[in-house]
């Protein structure tokens, strides 16, 4: 294990007596800064992070190399229209790893944000100071909204740069037919993003909670990844249309409703609501698990 | 917190009471949404009617959730929720998006999870977006010509109840029921309730906002329960007049437009088919057709790919027989068909024994 993963010491809070605002922030930040590094250092995370960059990738050179008159009268998403202008890249890889490789990522972070240290025998440090662990929670659930986010704009970002490399950009035909400039289309791309993050970190605050349950962190991660599965597949089954508005990742698709024109927003409310719900009823169940639990390791 | 401290348990309290509040929020907003009975003044069924006819619409926008849950056996690749084809009307979950401003300017949008459809009329032009097939159709409207509606199913509550509306005659009784909410605005509901007891439908409402007199909802319930079968509602509306750029469409570059010929007519029966005829009037009216394929299929007398499908879905069916001959029955909520063993076809929305009946007397 490398270096970061050592206990870490937010030693501001170590000092008693009752600290000033401003160094209260400070210290705040650096126990915030060092959840992310440690986030963000992690040699497999960064791998993880090149797989998902290297879907856009993958996705763009296939569609350059099979180039020409596809007769595809479906389209699972987006995929046509890359040819026409890169900047689909971007949507067409959000779209596709959106049903399992964000959720995987983000339930592998979320997962083993307790178990992981308590794995690894370092949460039991991390309390020995006085760092309460209604803070602990709140700073590891700030690491996965940013992690959320990264990995969000990351394969956006991604998406773009190769697909404009390898089929230049150009004005963007929304899903009605209208014609937007780039610079809106990239306002739009950067709305779906910032969509998709509210809804990935609904599955961050399960996930988290999942955490606190157990000492393992591969099974905290397996059991939020698989309840995203789940959660997908009891979504396609159309009998089941009474239990859909209640699954966690049935709105994820309406992020499609910023490419239309006009763009009704209230379409998005449902979604935002629901990853709130969640948001609110898992992250308070984590507190309530994990102020109340014992730990040994 | 020192309580908490002492007791973790109670911690347990605090999502417990999140999750409960947001269940509990939410089923209120539903409760309250659907029993509020806004206070409206009297009108009869006749006013109701004038209003309709009369209702002057300066523009429209708004949402229309469409349901239909007519009890078919579920169709591989027809209907559900998602798709942005047209012939996916038929059944299951739609979401549509419409605007109006005037007879000559209409644009619905069926939105689908990864696309969409859109029919704009814009004067005398219309055009049918495609978004998954990247398609265009424009066609171009004579003076008196109709609407290049692609197919007859009511996209807005509008036509549905114009629909609705021209199949009443004194076969029906019409009434006005309690007053509702929908979309957030208080509605008069107009019932349509057949005499004849052989119908399968129970009740047809149609809810008339109070103010602007333009249909907000339409509903088919079948006869013996109130779920409606058939629903079209709108879930937002908006009575400003919508931008004119709504209704300019350019197909984008790289689409493939089409010149379209509105079919001319009825599209062809096949061989051997001959011209279905209408047996009865108003809502207990049965269709008869003859379809000679049928003959046989249910027998393992006809060999083939096709046969053999065809006999693998009637098989399931079940086998029916009486005086008028013997066949197979296919029963959804709203409608019955009788596809007897010499090759007729009966369909109605009306109770099998009408169907017999009918059966009966054409053999």
């Amino acid at each position: 294990m490398s270096a970061v993963d050592a206990p870490r010491l937010p030693e501001a809070s170590v000092r008693s007596g009752r600290p000033g605002r401003a160094r209260f922030f400070r210290s705040e930040l650096r126990f915030f800064r060092s959840e992310l590094k440690l986030v963000f250092g992690r040699r497999r995370n960064q791998a993880g992070m090149a797989a998902l960059a290297a879907v856009p990738v993958i996705i763009a050179i296939a569609v350059r190399v099979t180039e020409g008159p596809t007769e595809t009268g479906q389209d699972p998403g987006f995929f046509s229209a890359i040819s026409g202008n890169g900047f689909f890249v971007a949507l067409a890889a959000l779209g596709a790893e959106l049903g399992l490789f964000l959720p995987i990522a983000v339930a592998a972070i979320s997962g083993d944000s307790v178990a992981g240290e308590a794995n690894l025998g370092t949460l039991r440090y991390l309390l020995t100071v006085p760092v309460g662990r209604t803070r602990l929670l709140a700073v590891k659930y700030g690491a996965v909204v940013v992690f959320s986010a990264t990995v969000t704009l990351l394969v956006a970002a991604v998406g773009l740069a190769a697909g404009l490399l390898l089929f230049g950009g150009g004005p963007v035909t929304l899903l009605s037919g209208a014609q937007v400039s780039l610079a809106e289309g990239l306002l739009r791309l950067l709305g779906v993003c910032a969509y998709l993050t509210v809804g990935l970190c609904a599955l961050g605050a399960v996930g988290l909670f999942v955490s606190t349950l157990t000492e393992q962190p591969m099974g905290a991660t397996i059991a939020t990844t698989m309840l995203s599965v789940t959660s997908f597949v009891l979504d396609s089954i159309p009998q089941l249309d009474w239990l859909h508005p209640y699954l966690l990742t049935h709105y994820w698709s309406a992020f499609v409703e910023l490419l239309r024109d006009p763009v009704a927003l209230d379409a998005l409310r449902p979604g935002l609501l629901s990853a709130l719900a969640y948001g609110v009823v898992f992250l308070t169940a984590a507190w309530a698990r994990f102020g109340g639990r014992d730990v040994s390791n | 917190m020192s309580v908490l401290q002492s007791r973790p348990a109670l911690r347990w309290l605090v999502p417990t009471g999140a999750a409960l509040a947001i269940i509990g929020g939410g089923a209120a907003v539903g409760t309250f949404a659907s029993a509020a009975e806004p206070n409206l003044p009297e009108r009869s069924a006749a006013q109701l009617l004038v209003d309709l006819q009369t209702a002057h619409l300066d523009g429209l926008s708004g949402t229309v959730i469409k349901r239909a849950d007519l009890g078919l056996p579920s169709l591989p690749g027809i209907g559900g929720r998602g798709s942005a084809e047209l012939t996916s009307l038929v059944s299951g979950t739609h979401t549509l998006r419409v605007w109006h401003a005037g007879p000559d300017q209409t644009r619905v949008a069926l939105l689908g999870t990864l696309g969409e459809t859109d029919v704009i009329r814009n004067g005398k032009d219309v055009w049918i977006w495609d978004s998954q097939a990247n398609k265009a159709q424009h066609t171009t409207l004579d003076e008196s010509g109709p609407t290049g509606r692609p197919d007859h199913l009511p996209t807005t509550p509008q036509e549905a109840a114009e629909q609705a509306l021209a199949a009443v005659d004194p076969s029906t009784e019409v009434r006005v029921g309690r007053s509702a909410s929908v979309a957030g605005r208080d509605v008069y509901e107009l019932v349509l309730e057949p005499r004849d007891a052989t119908s399968l439908v129970g009740q047809i409402t149609i809810a008339i906002d109070a103010v602007e007199h333009v249909p907000l909802r339409f509903q088919v319930v079948p006869q013996g329960t109130s779920k409606p079968a058939f629903e079209v509602a709108f879930t937002r509306v908006d009575f400003e007049r919508p931008d004119p750029a709504q209704f300019a469409f350019n197909p984008p570059p790289g689409a493939v437009v089409t010149e379209g010929t509105r079919p001319e007519g009825r599209p062809a029966l096949p061989t051997g088919v001959e011209q279905p005829t209408v047996v009865g009037s108003g809502w207990t009216s049965v269709l008869a057709a003859k379809v000679p394929q049928l003959a046989g299929t249910t027998n393992a007398e006809t060999d083939g790919a096709e046969a053999n499908l065809l006999r693998g879905l009637l098989g399931g069916l079940p086998e029916v027989n009486g005086e008028w001959g013997s066949g197979r029955l296919v029963t959804g909520k709203l409608f019955t068909a009788l596809l007897t063993d010499d090759g007729k076809v009966f369909v109605g929305a009306v109770k099998p024994e009408r169907l017999y009946e009918v059966a009966q007397s054409n053999r």
